[in-house]
């Protein structure tokens, strides 16, 4: 059997799209404010996924209403948004979670 | 993406949700590309809000007023029904005078239809609206149990029950 690190295509990043846009866009908050624009561009630059401006904005709604991110003061029609306190706090758990699921994951896939 | 189509696919969202994102939420489709895919993302994302509401936060806090979710004739109608009981308890009494009767008459049935009626109506309202708007869905659903605890205790109170 062949190790993992040897069957990584480019194909084989193209399936390994990470989809949770909540996690998404508080992630990609978390080193500062963006508007929807931005957030879609730069976690496609992160992971590769690039949102719908529907599945963004579902996104946006359900992490302010349960005060994970908040708005900013409009640029012009543009709303920025920023991760708050709470929002930090949450994204730190869940990726910490998943840090150690990744972990296991790969640990076993190496091996033989 | 063009501003016709934008303005269009914004107006696919219901109205609580339009008042709080639909004017960055045009600015947004109006920087991306308004391919098919992003239209079928917005047609399906609109839809899954209707059926699943974004609660809480800023959401509906000014685009729901009591007297709007009064308008509803979920909220209206088992009111009415109650209220339309009692008269009829009210009317039986100024008529035939407060004597219980052995034989249950048309008043009585139809008083009683009235009352079993607007359950399912109430309980359609109270899923449609208590989440959405839970201070005025729990003050119109107060007066449903107030309207018919009045009727109700009309029967009791004139003894025809």
């Amino acid at each position: 059997m062949r190790s993992t690190r040897d069957v990584v295509s480019d194909e084989d990043m193209g399936k390994g799209h990470y989809s949770d846009p909540p996690l998404l866009v508080l992630a990609s908050l978390a080193n500062g404010p963006k508007h929807g624009h931005a957030m879609i561009e730069d976690i496609a630059g992160m992971c590769g996924t690039r949102l719908g401006p529907g599945t963004l904005y579902g996104a946006i709604g359900r992490l302010e209403a349960q005060g994970w991110i908040a708005p900013m003061a409009a640029v012009e029609r543009r709303q920025p948004y920023r991760i708050t306190a709470e929002g930090k706090r949450v994204l730190r758990a869940k990726l910490g979670t998943l840090q150690r699921f990744a972990s296991a994951g790969l640990e076993r896939l190496e091996v033989k | 993406m063009n501003r016709r189509l934008a303005r269009l696919l914004v107006g696919l969202y219901p109205r609580g949700w339009r008042a709080r994102y639909g004017d960055e939420f045009e600015a947004l489709l109006l920087d991306r590309p308004g391919g098919l895919e992003a239209v079928a993302n917005v047609f399906w994302a609109a839809f899954c809000e209707h059926i699943f509401p974004t609660q809480g936060g800023a959401m509906h806090r000014e685009a729901v007023s009591f007297g709007s979710v009064m308008k509803q004739p979920s909220a209206y109608l088992p009111l009415a029904m109650s209220v339309t009981a009692l008269a009829l308890v009210l009317l039986h009494v100024a008529r035939y005078g407060a004597m219980h009767e052995v034989d249950e008459g048309p008043t009585a049935h139809l008083w009683q239809l009235l009352m079993v009626l607007q359950a399912p109506v109430i309980v359609v309202f109270a899923v449609k609206w208590l989440r959405r708007a839970p201070r005025q869905a729990l003050l119109v659903l107060a007066q449903h149990v107030g309207a018919a605890l009045a009727s109700v205790g009309a029967v009791f109170f004139f003894n025809l029950g």
